[in-house]
């Protein structure tokens, strides 16, 4: 997936997992940008009593890079605090929540926001903001979407900020990538695949009806970019801005070890989650380093650049996929660092290579979203592949919540962006065709037109949904 | 994430390795040899009341890391290290 689950130190945490990462200049307010991180990944609907949260013991963080460092020159930090009003009930709420105060809402999380600047400087932008309850049935939350609405607060510093529980929009057919890398619409063409089938698949969305945790800021452009510039050209290198998540836990952890019998977490917090580019941990980074990767800042993915110039998959793809990679299988063997990954994965890409557009950030090889803040928002006909796809707003050009990123990372691995680096090399006819064969539609949760943009939760009384359902 | 499990009941498994929960009234002289890690920003520090946890790195140059709120402080003490050793009996 995306990052779900993508390492196995992380996957035994979900709580702290990053799944997905989202930036992009938003469509309905061209004049800020959308930061969506993703945690508590693959969340069934119906998980009641103890329905999902964020961890108050967890912090959970969005930094910005504005001059290509790769370390953070702006940081967005949330804690969460968990608050239960009825210590005489098991259950999750004792009747119909319809509004954020409740008194029938037993369990609810309430978090901060803390902004962080370059020099370390910190200013609470806010405390004890209400997140929205899980979307746990019609009986219990009779008007959802209102309550969620509630649960976007407009900060006095500009930023708008949420947290709670969404649909899950990542779309990703899981069960057949990770089943030898079959592709269900090329499942035919696949080495083994085509001993058993004789015909085209439809793919399958392995995250549909799943829910996720967003956290969710939509900040002012000027405060993203360095020197608080309003206005830039796409040229210029202030347009540009990195973007990672991150999650920390305490060094050390001593349950029980309080008088009260409560827990104690000491220490500096330590890293334990990253995000940045989608895919990068989970099929760039050999998994006797994922775990390493995720402790890590951006500022020293130097040295996993090696696995970016010569990647597994695309070492696999000739192999699974006979005579369909046959000029991507050359290029391997001629042991060619990937320019061209090294760029959009690592440095952004360059000025003079795609007409209109880079989003270079220097020399700096860091894993981050890099997003060219002075490329407008795509309102209308967006393309699922994104910058592949000549749609400049797109992948990698940042992340938009419906940009089909397992496809267009497959493709550029199968080459097809080789020739942005080498003019001469002509990608196989497959590379520009290869897709999971899904999109945004094939999730059942409907994105929003505004802030937080991700759809209404997957209630639990329907999800899994009834077998007499009409 | 791993997590550890420690509490008084832990004391005679004691290792090396593991991390001893302690009160915050060690009585000995200790040395703070400097400081081997920061808290993030907006990490609060802890108050005398709130337990600090010693973790014996070295036991044979008796070297801590001692973790108290939002901070790690390394420290030398052979003879604490000795007498931690024998409480557990692994000296």
């Amino acid at each position: 997936m995306s990052s779900h689950r993508e390492a196995p130190e992380i996957s035994k945490d979900p709580v702290a997992d990053s799944a997905d990462l989202y930036a992009f200049v938003s469509p309905d307010h061209p004049d800020t940008v959308t930061l969506i991180a993703n945690y508590v990944p693959l969340q069934l609907p119906a998980s009641g009593p103890n329905f999902f949260e964020f961890g108050d013991d967890v912090l959970y963080e969005i930094h910005v890079d504005k001059n290509g460092d790769g370390r953070p020159d702006l940081t967005y930090q949330f804690r969460f605090r968990t608050e239960l009003r009825n210590d005489r009930t098991f259950l999750y709420n004792t009747g119909p929540i319809e509004s954020l105060d409740s008194e029938n809402w037993n369990r609810r999380q309430f978090y901060s926001v803390t902004k962080v600047d370059a020099s370390g400087k910190r200013y609470v932008l806010a405390e004890k903001l209400p997140c929205p309850p899980c979307n746990v049935g019609p009986l219990s939350i009779p008007d959802y979407d209102k309550l969620a609405e509630d649960a976007v607060h407009k900060l006095k510093s500009g930023e708008k900020v949420f947290a709670g529980q969404r649909a899950d929009p990542f779309f990703v057919d899981l069960g057949a990538i990770f089943d030898l890398g079959t592709l269900r619409p090329f499942q035919d063409k696949h080495l083994v695949g085509q001993k058993l089938f004789n015909y085209a698949g439809k793919a399958v969305n392995a995250t549909d009806k799943l829910n996720v945790h967003s956290i969710a800021i939509q900040v002012p452009l000027y405060d993203v970019r360095k020197d608080g510039k309003k206005k830039v050209r796409g040229r210029d290198k202030e347009a540009v801005i990195g973007v990672w998540t991150s999650a920390s836990r305490r060094q050390v952890e001593v349950r029980h070890g309080k008088k009260d019998n409560a827990d104690v977490y000491v220490g500096p917090q330590v890293q334990v989650s990253r995000l940045g580019n989608p895919l990068f941990n989970e099929v760039i980074v050999p998994m006797a380093q994922k775990d390493l990767w995720n402790s890590l800042p951006p500022s020293e993915d130097k040295r996993f650049a090696e696995f970016v110039e010569q990647p597994e998959l695309a070492a696999l793809l000739p192999v699974l996929y006979p005579g369909l990679f046959d000029r991507l299988a050359d290029l391997n063997k001629a042991k060619t660092a990937r320019a061209d990954l090294l760029a959009i994965l690592l440095t952004g890409i360059p000025d003079g290579l795609i007409d209109g557009f880079q989003n270079n950030t220097g020399e700096t090889q860091a894993d981050m979203l890099r997003l060219n803040t002075a490329i407008p928002p795509t309102t209308k006909d967006a393309n699922k592949f994104g910058l592949l796809g000549g749609d400049l707003a797109g992948f990698p050009n940042g992340r938009r919540v419906a940009d089909d990123v397992v496809s267009i990372s497959l493709r550029a691995i199968a080459g097809v962006t080789v020739p942005l680096v080498d003019e001469k090399f002509k990608p196989d006819d497959a590379a520009a065709l290869v897709e999971q064969g899904l999109s945004a539609k094939d999730a059942s949760s409907k994105l929003l037109n505004e802030f937080p943009y991700l759809g209404v939760p997957f209630d639990g009384f329907n999800n899994p949904g009834a077998a007499d359902k009409k | 994430m791993s997590r550890v499990h420690y509490g008084t009941r832990a004391v005679n498994r004691l290792s090396r390795r593991r991390v001893l929960a302690i009160a915050a009234t060690v009585g000995v002289g200790v040395s703070a040899a400097g400081v081997a890690g920061l808290s993030l920003a907006g990490e609060k520090d802890s108050n005398d009341t709130e337990p600090l946890v010693l973790s014996l790195r070295d036991a044979k140059k008796g070297t801590f890391d001692v973790f108290s709120g939002g901070s790690k402080v390394t420290l030398t003490d052979k003879d604490l290290a000795k007498k931690l050793l024998k409480a557990v009996k692994r000296a």
